[in-house]
């Protein structure tokens, strides 16, 4: 008897180590451990023995049923593994295959621009606010210093707007709105207007007859020219590097005086002169000056009590000297192949 | 204005380079857009004395001349007609860089030594255009007789150019004494004033000159000038001229460009003997009055321009351009010089009304000193009689009514610091300001201490204290000023509503795979007839907005006959971009957000509304190896608006079918929230398609939409609800329905039967075919269902299961499939 529960385990180890795979050990635990399997027909035998040799034997079939039980589940656990391994080595795959690609567009790089210039303003106190692009010659050019017939009108050559009595343009600059916003507020003011422009003008690689602006006004009591520079030179380092050097030279507007020329050092030769910077070291970027007398006048503000600043820059021209854009013309002719590689952040 | 810097170093005198010169007046408000030199190409060239001139042995038109330059001592054969012994000229020696004299285009040469029909040569004599000085190419360039023989050509003849810009404030500057003035008080040094003639012993006769406009011409200085020699200025004259950019053309003509160049005063030269009664009359032009002018033209004058006439007819328009019939010719003998100062904006409407633009008109329009004319008039006569010293100054007339006298100006001396946020010693400011001949001192002015000057005439861009403080700041320099940040309150700085709803806009398209276009404003008649292929009468509307009552904005002038008006919508412009996209471009997915500028009547502002173009033509995606090709069609265009709209905050949006002319006329609807039109959404018609370039077979898919209007709906910002900790239910019901009945009809039935605890309804699949009734489909839909303070029961979901199926039943006339 106590030989059969030692063959029944021997033979039992030696199958289970062979094996191989969940559907064998199915089978050999339905040979062994299951209802009609060889360790349960060993107890049938316990009605056999006279009563005083049934404990023990009821023990020793009991240690085997354990044992191989235990056996059974290391060596299930074993094949899972393994199974498991085989399974994954065959869902290997060539991880140089493209991924799928979720579609993500571009914003236009004249609006990153703005967006950018805008919020270095944003953080120097200027709201930004915004404009009609189809104007009052008023605001266009007679609150501006510009009366008609003024020959400064020349500069602007402007689109004018079919009507009766009034006369009304495209606006040719942003400058409308330092009138507009002074008009309806009160200092201190500090504001930047993006917005497009139109000019009556014949298109070259440098020159549009639609662009974008941004327009820039601060006034206040204790407004200086000092003042002017150091917050032209904040943005200029804020969009084209710390290390800029920046450059304030006498410049003529109507609508401001003393007027300025705003010019970096070109970042592309550091100075030194070269083809963008027409060999002089220096990038115009934009005009500037002091807010004109007359406009503070033109909006009821005192001017022995009010000083003010104001600037305005092309903002196709930003993106043109930060990427290297040769042909203004390139922004609107929407090809995406080219409006597609303006997709990160500004380095 | 270019300033050859030789000139201008006679003027004032400065050992600076022109680039340091360029840079100096550029910082100060003068800017340098260019230096070009003359005479850089010129080694090997000198200047050389023609000894003898002795005839070709072999060759009638040719001749050997012997030249010597310094050391040097050539032969040469030339063809030149002007050559002649005793003559100085250009010597080329072989190695020399030169142009070639027979092309059309600049192209440079190396000389070499050749032999021309026996003879050799072994050097050239040049002409002008060999040089690079002009096309002259008939004869040699014949150089002043006091040139130096020997001396490098490039010593002698070379220069530099300036050209600087003079914007409209810079009348001052708009001469060569003006900007010897600018640059002298930059560097602190006086101006050498030319030779002026004193006339204060000519006869006056106030018969010469009558003005009987006074308010147009302020000033008007006539001479009569007798045994004057017509012939060609010197050679220094010409070369100046030239290089200031004056063609030459005679010394009398010649003279009185020089000083306009000189001073920028324009005059005149009238030949004397064509002035009936020899009298000028000052007057705005007689009705129908004509005169030809100097560049041989006939034009018709209006009554408002002022004309020089003599006692019967115009014989100049004035400031502008004189007549034909008094011109100096090479036999006058006698002539009348005028210096003028003439009504800016007359002259200005006058060159504009005539198309004429000259020297001397934009210098007038600019403004002009009156008291210039004196000066101007006293150097025309010094030349004059430099060249012509037989010439007789007989009588002349000066009808100046009231003379302009310098003003006087007080500048608070708290004014620099004030404006500049940085001050300079009074010692620098008096300075500055009397280099700049304003004669400044510090006074009490009513109590005030203030800088008073004294304005010279010619700088009528000085009148108020922000000018001043202008003048010292570009003296002493814009680099002196520092960099500090505004003082004081800050302002609030919000973001405007509507630029935030945009910018969401923008962001949420980029996320969803679109690129942003910006596209010009401007259309044609022509573009938005396109939008309406079949259309006979005025259309209904353009892209999303209805047509306005008024005419559109209109250019006056338009840039192209494609860019006449402000557009109405964005549709065309975005059409456009469309196809030159798909040129190159499989899958194209744009999106604009611009104004459309929508007429409120004549000499109002229109209404510039912001709006959104979006869509995508072609094919979904770029083919790769998940994406097979598949053609766009509405339901791109719609999933988009269907995630946008929720994002901006709109809430109760609806999508229903319309007909619109530029659309697909199956797949075409309008867009609405809390059941406003907002936008229009579909399929393009092919035929519009067509008419924007877009090849055939091509879908586009498109939505308008007018943000203003969606903004004006009331958006919602976020309402949090709780998130459920029980586990939601999906449900899945197919309902069969008509044909003819809406997807979202259905799914509207399903919500309302479901009440509040269905978190989302889903269609995913459409079933039609042998399993149901002929002219039905059957939607299937998933349904979430969740409560957020108990898990559903059995019951429960039994009874929202039946309500559903009553409500699509009654609604819809579905019945639940099972």
């Amino acid at each position: 008897m106590y030989d059969d529960v030692e063959q029944i385990r021997q033979r039992a180890e030696q199958e289970l180590a062979a094996a191989a795979d969940s559907g064998a050990l199915a089978e050999w635990h339905a040979r062994y451990l299951g209802r009609k399997g060889q360790v349960t027909t060993l107890t049938r035998r316990l009605g056999a023995l006279p009563p005083e040799a049934r404990p023990a034997f009821g023990q020793a079939v009991n240690a085997l049923k354990l044992a191989l039980q235990e056996a059974f589940e290391r060596r299930q656990e074993e094949v899972r593994r393994a199974e498991l391994t085989q399974r994954l080595q065959a869902e290997a795959v060539d991880v140089t295959l493209p991924g799928r690609r979720p579609d993500i567009g571009t914003l236009h790089p004249v609006t990153q621009m703005i967006r950018e210039v805008t919020e270095v303003f944003a953080h120097l106190g200027f709201q930004t606010v915004e404009g009609p692009e189809v104007e009052d010659a008023y605001y266009a050019f007679d609150a501006l210093n510009i009366p008609k017939e003024h020959p400064a009108r020349d500069v602007w050559d402007t689109i004018f707007i079919q009507s009766e009595s009034r006369e009304i343009v495209l606006r040719p600059h942003t400058s409308p709105m330092q009138i507009r916003t002074m008009e309806r507020s009160t200092p201190p003011v500090r504001v930047v207007v993006p917005g497009r422009c139109y000019r009556y003008e014949a298109l070259d690689a440098t020159h549009e007859w639609h662009f974008h602006q941004i327009e820039g006004l601060a006034v206040d009591e204790r407004i200086t020219m000092s003042d002017l520079k150091g917050t032209l030179a904040e943005f200029a380092r804020q969009i084209f590097g710390r290390e800029r050097k920046v450059r304030f030279r006498c410049d003529y507007f109507p609508f401001v005086e003393p007027g300025v020329d705003f010019a970096i050092d070109c970042m592309f030769c550091k100075g030194a002169g070269c083809r963008v910077c027409k060999g002089t070291g220096w990038i115009e970027i934009l005009g500037a000056g002091m807010v004109h007398p007359n406009l503070l006048v033109n909006v009821g503000y005192d001017p022995a009590r009010y000083t003010g600043f104001a600037f305005g820059m092309g903002v196709e021209r930003l993106v043109m000297l930060r990427y290297g854009v040769q042909d203004i013309r390139a922004f609107y002719q929407g090809d995406v192949r080219f409006l597609a590689q303006f997709n990160r952040p500004a380095a | 204005m270019k300033v050859p810097v030789r000139w201008l170093q006679e003027l004032v005198h400065t050992d600076l380079t022109p680039a340091e010169i360029a840079q100096r007046l550029t910082m100060a408000g003068l800017q340098a857009e260019h230096i070009s030199e003359i005479g850089t190409t010129w080694d090997r060239v000198y200047v050389g004395l023609v000894e003898r001139v002795e005839p070709h042995p072999n060759a009638d038109r040719l001749v050997l001349a012997t030249v010597v330059a310094g050391e040097h001592r050539l032969t040469v054969v030339t063809g030149a007609p002007n050559i002649r012994a005793g003559q100085k000229v250009a010597l080329a020696l072989v190695g020399a860089r030169l142009f070639d004299g027979y092309s059309d285009k600049p192209t440079m040469f190396t000389l070499k030594p050749s032999t021309i029909r026996g003879v050799r040569s072994e050097g050239m004599v040049c002409s002008e255009k060999e040089l690079g000085l002009s096309d002259e190419h008939e004869g040699i360039l014949v150089l002043d007789p006091d040139a130096p023989v020997g001396v490098p050509l490039r010593d002698y003849l070379g220069e530099s150019v300036i050209e600087f810009e003079i914007t409209p404030n810079l009348v001052h500057a708009f001469s060569m004494v003006g900007i010897a003035r600018e640059l002298g008080a930059l560097i602190d040094a006086p101006v050498e004033i030319p030779p002026l003639a004193d006339l204060s012993g000519v006869p006056r006769d106030d018969r010469l000159v009558t003005v009987e406009a006074p308010d147009l011409c302020p000033r008007y200085v006539g001479v009569v000038i007798e045994n004057v020699r017509v012939a060609p200025s010197p050679a220094w004259m010409q070369r100046r001229l030239s290089a200031a950019g004056v063609r030459p053309i005679s010394n009398i003509v010649d003279i009185t460009n020089y000083v306009m160049l000189e001073w920028g005063q324009p005059l005149h030269a009238f030949d004397y003997r064509f002035l009936h009664e020899g009298r000028i009359v000052v007057r705005r032009a007689r009705p129908g009055e004509c005169i030809e002018t100097l560049d041989h033209v006939g034009r018709e004058l209006t009554p408002d321009t002022l004309v020089i006439a003599d006692a019967n007819r115009a014989v100049a328009i004035a400031g502008v351009m004189g007549g034909l019939e008094s011109e100096v010719r090479d036999d006058t003998t006698t002539i009348l010089l005028e210096a003028a100062n003439f009504n800016m904006l007359n002259i200005r409407r006058t060159a504009r009304a005539q198309r004429l633009r000259t020297e001397a008109s934009a210098r007038f329009e600019r403004g002009l000193d009156p008291n210039l004319v004196w000066p101007a008039t006293q150097r025309a006569v010094a030349l004059i009689r430099e060249l012509n010293p037989d010439a007789r100054v007989t009588v002349l007339a000066d009808a100046y009514a009231a003379p302009r006298l310098p003003t006087t100006l007080a500048m608070p001396r708290t004014e620099i610091p004030r404006l500049l946020g940085v001050d300079y010693p009074d010692e620098v400011v008096l300075d500055v300001l009397r280099r700049l001949d304003f004669k400044p001192t510090i006074q009490e002015v009513e109590g005030v201490r203030s800088v008073v000057v004294e304005v010279p005439t010619y700088r009528s861009d000085i009148s108020i204290p922000a000018d001043l403080v202008e003048e010292v700041a570009r003296v002493v320099g814009y680099e002196s000023l520092p960099e500090t940040l505004p003082w004081g309150q800050t302002v609030r700085v919000e973001r405007d509503p509507m630029r935030r709803l945009i910018d969401g806009v923008q962001d949420i398209l980029v996320a969803a795979g679109l690129t942003e276009i910006i596209t010009y404003p401007m259309l044609s008649e022509e573009d938005l007839r396109a939008l309406t292929p079949y259309a006979t009468a005025l259309p209904a509307r353009y892209g999303f907005f209805a047509r306005p009552e008024h005419d559109l904005v209109a250019a006056r002038n338009p840039l192209r006959s494609e860019w006449t008006m402000m557009r109405p919508t964005l549709l065309p412009a975005w059409l456009k971009n469309v196809a030159e996209n798909l040129k190159h471009t499989r899958a194209v997915a744009v999106f604009e957000t611009a104004r459309v500028y929508l007429p409120r009547g004549v000499d109002e502002l229109p209404d510039e509304r912001p709006t959104l173009c979006l869509g995508f033509a072609g094919e979904r995606h770029p083919v790769d190896l998940y994406h097979p090709a598949r053609p766009v069609d509405f339901f791109d265009a719609k999933g988009v608006v269907d995630v946008l709209l929720p994002r901006l905050g709109a809430v109760d949006i609806a999508v229903r079918p319309i007909a619109h002319h530029s659309l697909h006329p199956g797949r075409a609807a309008e867009i609405t929230v809390r059941g406003k039109p907002v936008g229009i959404l579909g399929e393009v018609h092919p035929v519009v398609a067509e008419q924007f370039g877009i090849p055939a077979g091509q879908r586009v898919a498109l939505a308008e939409i007018d943000l203003r209007a969606v903004f004006d709906t009331g958006l919602r910002d976020v309402e949090l609800r709780p998130v459920s900790r029980y586990q939601s239910v999906e449900q899945d019901f197919a309902i069969v329905v008509d044909e003819a009945v809406p997807a979202e009809a259905v799914a509207e039935a399903i919500r309302s039967g479901a009440g509040p605890l269905a978190t989302d309804v889903r269609l995913f699949d459409i079933y039609r075919g042998p399993a149901i009734p002929a002219g039905t489909k059957s939607l299937a839909y998933r349904v979430t269902l969740e409560a957020p303070d108990r898990p559903l029961s059995e019951k429960e979901l039994e009874r929202v299961r039946s309500r559903i199926e009553g409500q699509v039943k009654r609604r819809v006339g579905g019945a639940l499939r099972t």
